[in-house]
């Protein structure tokens, strides 16, 4: 069944974030690949202003980094 | 072109922060950007937070801004994951955007209070005021998506709630 007959099948967005740790990343919404990374912020952002279907995530903790509850 | 008509459904994304049991973590973001006097953020995934008092941001944010955040509209501390942080309110304009190619969106203004030094994933939380005061949220763990409507949905499906 259509969900809300938008979109007709909807899956979680996955994407792969292994060799990205303590970089910020933007993803493809289509995809949801990493297609830009850096360790400042403000080059990913200018980079993500020129590209379509493109949204700044953040950065990718490393493994062994303490994750908050809420705002990290 | 007319604007999609609401509900705006978004597929559940990946969140690199943690693994449940060793499975990812998916949470209902959705692409939004801020704006302000000419200046505006490329999209950015926002997180909807039912349990946020108000709509938080990363104070990088304000700085691709060009805010000045020492001239703020207040200050508030907020206490998170077992510590405090400040958070700098300034009103700025917000943008929904579809997740289609139409390039449609929603804007509107509201709060948006910059916290200090919040580099993680995520650099938006869309809590009660300034988000779930101008949208109906349906979120659902079991479809994986979330899906963003007229703030008067909740009133058309389920009537005026009385207290």
């Amino acid at each position: 069944m259509e969900a809300a007959g938008i979109i007709g099948c909807v899956k979680p967005t996955r994407t792969d974030f292994k060799g990205y740790e303590g970089r910020y990343v933007a993803t493809d919404t289509r995809t949801g690949q990493v297609v830009i990374a850096d360790e400042n912020l403000k080059v990913v952002l200018e980079k993500a202003r020129k590209l379509d279907h493109v949204v700044v995530g953040g950065r990718v903790p490393h493994a062994d980094e303490p994750i908050y509850v809420g705002l990290g | 072109m007319a604007e999609p008509k609401t509900p705006w459904l978004y597929p559940y994304r990946e969140d690199p922060q943690q693994t449940r049991l060793g499975q990812p973590v998916f949470r209902p973001f959705v692409p939004v950007s801020l704006a302000i006097e000419g200046a505006s953020t490329p999209e950015l995934e926002g997180l909807i937070d039912t349990g946020a008092d108000a709509i938080l941001a990363s104070d990088l944010l304000a700085d691709e801004l060009g805010l000045d955040l020492a001239d703020n509209e207040g200050e508030e501390l907020h206490a998170v994951g077992g510590r405090t942080v400040v958070a700098r309110y300034k009103t700025v304009s917000l943008r929904l955007h579809h997740h289609d190619d139409s390039g449609a969106r929603r804007e509107w203004e509201a709060p948006v209070g910059f916290v200090d030094g919040w580099h993680s994933f995520g650099l938006v939380l869309l809590g009660n005021v300034g988000f779930l005061d101008h949208f109906t949220v349906t979120a659902s763990r079991f479809s994986q998506a979330v899906a963003v409507e007229d703030r008067d949905g909740f009133d058309d499906r389920f009537g005026v709630v009385l207290a």
